[in-house]
């Protein structure tokens, strides 16, 4: 239904390179922001951008030919409406469109609770009413095969919102390709079925389950953690160099900066390495950890 | 699909009131000039405001209002995002806008032109009705090459601000009689009002000019949807 090969593009700030990745109908999640290429795979998808190399197949033709874009929605967090109309009016407008039978539009928003934004002009819906409009249109469309939606339930009418997730693996089950983008893990494990990791605009993991792939971060989790002064510093290195799952461990002062494999498990080692060794913990946060930047701490044995 | 295309630009015309506003108020400057030479009885009166106000000033401006409101004030590109994002191709999209543009500034022009012949009507002017009838095809044709010489130049800028560029544009190279004067709605329109002609080119010539013109850009406007 979706199918990218060895795809690579640009659209500033954005890139992507080497993406392969194909998707049939079900509900299917890309983990990653904007800025990792996210929207520009969306984009490509639809046929709103072009590959500089590779191929995008999208229902069996080109994502750009004008009979498949018709038959795919895409729901960014700023959708752009038909400005001058009423929200049933750009809904017909939609319908006519993409050429398929004229049904009542308070009936299709109603899918999504949100009938009483009918005769509404576009223009004066606050940007989660806008989102809601957007996303019933794509969600009610009997034409659209292929959903692309960006952070399905940020910004999201509240009405829209709670119905959303039911609706999207309806559309799924009835056959259509369903692609949520987003930052956030919960909602990804909430509303799809697989997950694809997006990092720095390359695919870095394809998993079913949402803990393999926290688990299976290639880079592991780093937390730093800030002691009352370098004494007690000292003392937790110590107590940490005791705990399994603590890969390495290293010392700036105040602060100890440990890692290990998933951000939870060494969360909860360090809390009990301090409680251990009754160390008042001033401050501890997880740090992004960037590739290749493990072998910079000592390994703790 | 244009007439569902087209829904988006004619609603964006109708449901603005800052366009109907400035458009009415340039249209009362017009019409005010035009009662004023009538109270002077002047002979020329008719050619006088159409060569002075109408063209000069007001059809421009009514063109830049109507060919604005049509595409919601933005550029050509964005103008059609709307109902891009639903399938429609851009191409078609914008052929729709700028049709909707040009279709209103053409008969804005030709009513403004035909209202100010009769209200501003002198004793050496051609016979009323004629006068009215020529006036306003010329209004029309001044209308529908204004519009898609705006549209064109909301092709470019961010938020279409070569729509402004456009004008100014038009200001200055339409304002001589030379060469360069070949490439402005202005000129063209000056001759066919009764003005001096650029380059000397006989009325029919710059009939065929504004209508190049018009064709011209509404196509270069259609085509800058792709960017």
């Amino acid at each position: 239904m979706i199918a990218l090969e060895s795809v690579a593009a640009r659209r500033r700030p954005l890139s992507l390179a080497g993406v392969s990745v194909a998707w049939g109908p079900g509900v299917h999640a890309v983990l990653g922001a904007r800025e990792d290429g996210g929207a520009l795979l969306l984009a490509l998808v639809a046929g709103a951008a072009r590959p500089r190399s590779g191929r995008v197949t999208v229902l069996d033709g080109a994502a750009t030919a004008p009979g498949v874009r018709a038959r795919v929605a895409m729901v960014l967090l700023d959708p752009v409406l038909p400005d001058a109309l009423r929200v049933d009016e750009t809904m017909a407008l939609a319908a006519d469109i993409r050429g398929e039978p004229a049904r009542d539009p308070a009936e299709r928003l109603r899918a999504l609770g949100i009938e009483a934004l009918a005769a509404r002009p576009v223009r004066s819906l606050s940007p989660p009413e806008a989102r809601a409009v957007a996303v019933t249109e794509a969600v009610t469309s009997s034409r659209v095969r292929v959903l692309l939606v960006e952070e399905p339930l940020l910004s999201m009418d509240p009405r829209a919102a709670a119905l959303l997730p039911e609706r999207l693996r309806a559309r799924a089950a009835d056959g259509c390709a369903v692609v949520v983008l987003t930052t956030s893990p919960r909602d990804a494990a909430e509303i799809a079925d697989d997950h694809v990791l997006l990092r720095r605009g390359a695919v870095s993991a394809r998993v079913t389950s949402i803990d393999a792939l926290t688990d299976g971060s290639p880079g592991g989790a780093r937390i730093r953690v800030v002691a009352h002064d370098a004494r007690d510093a000292r003392m937790l290195v110590a107590a940490l160099a005791r705990e399994d799952g603590v890969e390495g461990v290293a010392q700036d002062g105040a602060s100890v900066v440990a890692r290990g494999r998933d951000a939870v498990s060494l969360a909860r080692t360090v809390g009990r390495a301090a409680v251990g060794a009754s160390l008042d913990v001033t401050e501890m946060h997880v740090e992004p950890l960037r590739d290749g930047e493990a072998s910079g701490l000592e390994a703790p044995r | 699909m244009i007439p569902a295309l087209a829904r988006l630009p004619v609603a964006r015309l109708l449901r603005t009131p800052r366009t109907w506003i400035a458009a009415g108020a340039w249209y009362a400057l017009a019409i005010g000039m035009a009662v004023l030479m009538r109270r002077r009885a002047a002979s020329h009166g008719a050619d006088d405001v159409l060569v002075e106000a109408c063209g000069a000033l007001v059809l421009p401006l009514v063109a830049y209002t109507l060919a604005g409101a049509a595409l919601g004030a933005r550029s050509v590109a964005a103008s059609t995002a709307a109902v891009a994002a639903f399938g429609a191709s851009r191409v078609r999209a914008a052929a729709a806008t700028v049709g909707v543009g040009v279709t209103a500034s053409a008969i804005a022009g030709g009513l403004l032109a035909a209202t100010v012949a009769i209200v501003a009507h002198g004793a050496a002017d051609p016979p009323v009705a004629r006068d009215a009838l020529v006036s306003g095809y010329v209004g029309a044709l001044g209308g529908a090459a204004y519009a898609a010489w705006f549209s064109l130049g909301a092709g470019f800028g961010g938020r279409g601000g070569g729509r402004l560029v456009a004008l100014l544009v038009d200001w200055v190279l339409g304002a001589g009689g030379g060469t360069t004067a070949l490439f402005a709605p202005r000129a063209h329109l000056r001759n066919l009002l009764g003005g001096a002609p650029p380059v000397d080119l006989s009325q029919r010539a710059s009939a065929m000019a504004l209508g190049v013109l018009a064709v011209a850009c509404a196509l270069g406007a259609v085509g800058r949807a792709r960017a």
